[in-house]
């Protein structure tokens, strides 16, 4: 703006745009203030602050959607979380080109998600993965929410590619501070926001209640909890399970596990959340469209990708001294079958999930950013457009793809109300 | 008075929004001598504005140098409420143009003290130089603005309160509550509309026959303030066939053989553009040609 050495505020309006209504979309203008970040609640922009626009953005009846959220993320650009470096900042530095690679993908916030490890490791990683909150700049790229601990507290019976050695159960909560350290479980200097854990280890089931009143998400997972066990663990604060199907006790249909939770019916205050790994390879997609149909408003895609995810196939290192085989989009451990995280990106989730469930565009999208938000308590926050809301926005174009049909591809991405990434403009880099 | 029938609703608000282009785009609206738009809300007028958006995007019009005065707005209700008068005008016509939001005035009824509102209402409108065209609908009532029947036809910017009639019309907007609906308005006045250079009315449908058949075949009454238009220079009212219905045929013909008339005989009269001058006083003849 020539003339003004620093605007209170530049309005930016995206018009001839499709949004996210509930189960549709519907075309309406959105309004953002580019200086705070923030989406605005444009009738009284206007009719309180005489504000209009400074800037009109044609979208040429593209979808305007909130920027994804990834509640299981394990690494990406060839860094994975679970693995120290030699120093913090070196740490830092790889976080860093994480979070700008990320966000070009479109997810703009994630729970950085860290595999069964042993306190050495937490100790040394958690503390760079707590929430950006307000420091976190639009150039920063996808911003953290808090971290994800996957473990170490799972069933060996049903560890997947967790290391059986790091394994553990707990019998007091001192157990789960000791382990991930208790500045990263605790207070102010919190950096935990989810834990996956067995409730049938140890003494989690009567540890639960103490981890939900941190304020912390208690995730049923790599369980080999029956129904009864996994019912127990809802009413003693569990709101989440998952990759639900996968490192669980399968469907049985004279007790149907952890799964049977989403059989409750439909206004059942305690049917969790439950995370779907939509790549193709993890999941069968009935098995999808059976969940779905059980629990809509529960289902929340996840990517579970880790740091592989757009390298070349090959044999590649490891947590744990480990070697993953990559072949395409699949990822398994060397020496054996077993699935080892995905490398599929968060959009293709979307993508499949659409194609395969006969869910709306708008219900697709909102498993990936509306419901995760709700599960993280960020409602009005983060993954939706309503006024007060941050600007976390894609750009998405909706066109036919000759060989996988119907395809949201994401065509800008911003954050904090700034645009950070063109595919136009950034082709090629 | 003239009186313009189309055959559909959709035609009727298409002729008044082309009539507004023309009248705006003579007019030549700049930042000193902006043109003054008087605006209703309403069912009626809803594709007026679609059209006047259209024609916007099209590039055939700008709202920039447009003052606008709104008609009315309930008392109470919050200005963000879905049905009150600034949201019906923000989604439907002002997010979509150029309007500068400071040129945009609708009456207050939150404000501390209403009638105090009012007065500053009629004293803007006052210092702008008057309305140079006021946009109205019509109720079933004949009522034009909340001006209910009953309302003096001398009267002016002021609080309202609203008919049975009017309250439980509005209710369908209010999940069908009466008791949510607001029961008091601010409005404009008879006069404040008699006042403005020129007035258009949109009447579409059979709720509003008898309406229309009272205004422009009946008396001048305050049962019927829109009755108040046969003593204005220059109003016109659109209607569509349906409007209609409870004019004798003879009363329709003749307004039908006026309209063809006057695209026969002087095209250049029946798009006023003598205003173009922007001049209070309209050329010798052109008010009472029809």
């Amino acid at each position: 703006m020539p003339g003004k050495t620093k605007p209170e505020s530049h309005v930016i309006k995206f018009t001839n745009c499709r949004i996210v209504k509930g189960d549709k979309l519907i075309e309406q203008d959105v309004w953002i203030d580019s200086t705070s970040g923030k989406i605005l609640r444009d009738q009284e922009a206007f009719y309180g602050l005489h504000l209009s626009p400074d800037e009109v953005i044609d979208l040429g009846g593209r979808i305007l959607a909130p920027g994804l959220i990834d509640c299981q993320l394990n690494g990406a650009q060839g860094f994975d979380f679970s693995v120290p470096q030699a120093s913090k900042e070196e740490y830092d530095e790889g976080l860093r080109l994480v979070n700008k690679g990320l966000a070009r993908t479109g997810v703009t916030s994630y729970l950085p998600t860290l595999v069964s490890s042993t306190a050495e490791v937490y100790h040394k990683v958690l503390p760079s993965l707590g929430p950006s909150g307000s420091k976190h700049t639009p150039e920063d790229g996808a911003e953290s929410l808090g971290a994800h601990v996957e473990g170490p507290f799972l069933c060996p019976a049903r560890n997947g590619v967790h290391k059986k050695e790091v394994l553990r159960s707990a019998t007091t909560p001192d157990d789960l501070a000791a382990c991930y350290g208790r500045e990263n479980f605790y207070g102010n200097s919190k950096t935990i926001r989810l834990i996956t854990a067995a409730p049938e280890v140890g003494n989690m089931l009567h540890t639960i209640p103490h981890i939900v009143s941190q304020d912390i998400i208690y995730s049923v997972g790599h369980s080999d909890a029956t129904y009864e066990q996994a019912l127990e663990a809802t009413h003693q604060g569990a709101t989440m399970i998952t990759h639900l199907f996968n490192a669980m006790r399968p469907f049985y249909h004279r007790n149907p596990g952890i799964f049977g939770l989403l059989g409750h019916q439909s206004d059942h205050p305690i049917r969790p959340y439950y995370g779907i790994i939509a790549d193709g390879i993890h999941l069968h997609p009935t098995s999808i469209r059976i969940a779905y149909n059980a629990h809509p408003d529960g289902l929340v895609l996840v990517t579970d990708a880790m740091k592989l995810c757009g390298l070349p196939d090959g044999v590649y290192d490891w947590t744990n001294g480990e070697r993953i085989i990559k072949t395409g989009a699949r990822l398994t451990l060397e020496g054996s079958d077993k699935i080892a995280g995905s490398s599929a990106t968060l959009i293709e989730c979307v993508n499949n999930f659409r194609r395969w469930s006969g869910a709306s565009t708008a219900q697709a999208l909102n498993a990936a950013t509306a419901v995760p938000a709700r599960l993280l308590g960020l409602q009005g926050v983060k993954g939706c457009l309503d006024s007060g809301a941050d600007a976390d926005l894609l750009v998405l174009s909706d066109e036919d793809d000759p060989y996988s049909g119907r395809t949201l591809t994401v065509n800008q991405v911003w954050k904090r109300g700034s645009k950070i990434y063109d595919a136009d403009k950034d082709a090629g880099l | 008075m003239r009186l313009i029938i189309r055959q559909r609703p959709e035609q009727a608000a298409q002729y008044i929004a082309d009539y507004l282009v023309r009248r705006i785009s003579a007019f030549g609206p700049t930042a000193e001598r902006p043109f003054v738009l008087g605006l209703p809300t309403g069912s009626s007028p809803l594709p007026i504005y679609r059209a006047l958006i259209a024609a916007y995007k099209q590039g055939r019009i700008s709202f920039k140098h447009v003052v606008t005065f709104n008609m009315d707005e309930y008392v109470g209700l919050r200005r963000d409420h879905p049905e009150s008068y600034h949201s019906f005008m923000y989604t439907n016509f002002f997010g979509h143009v150029n309007i500068d939001p400071k040129n945009v005035n609708i009456l207050d009824g939150n404000a501390p003290n209403l009638t105090e509102e009012c007065r500053r209402y009629e004293e803007k409108i006052m210092t702008l130089g008057g309305i140079e065209l006021f946009l109205g609908g019509v109720g079933s009532d004949g009522h034009i603005a909340f001006n209910e029947p009953g309302s003096s036809l001398s009267s002016r910017t002021r609080i309202k309160t609203l008919t049975y009639e009017t309250i439980v019309a509005n209710a369908r907007f209010f999940n069908n509550n009466l008791d949510a609906v607001p029961h008091m308005a601010l409005t404009v006045g008879v006069q404040t509309i008699m006042e403005a250079k020129e007035v258009v009315i949109i009447a579409t449908g059979t709720s509003k026959a008898p309406a229309i058949q009272q205004a422009i075949e009946g008396g001048v009454s305050h049962l019927c303030t829109l009755s108040c238009l046969q003593l204005h220079p220059r109003s016109m009212v659109v209607v569509d066939d349906d409007a209609t219905m409870e004019l004798k045929v003879k009363t329709v013909k003749y307004f039908a053989g006026v309209e063809r008339t006057m695209l026969q005989e002087a095209p250049s009269l029946a798009i006023i553009t003598s205003c173009a001058s922007g001049k209070t006083k309209l050329p010798k003849g052109s008010e009472d040609a029809i």
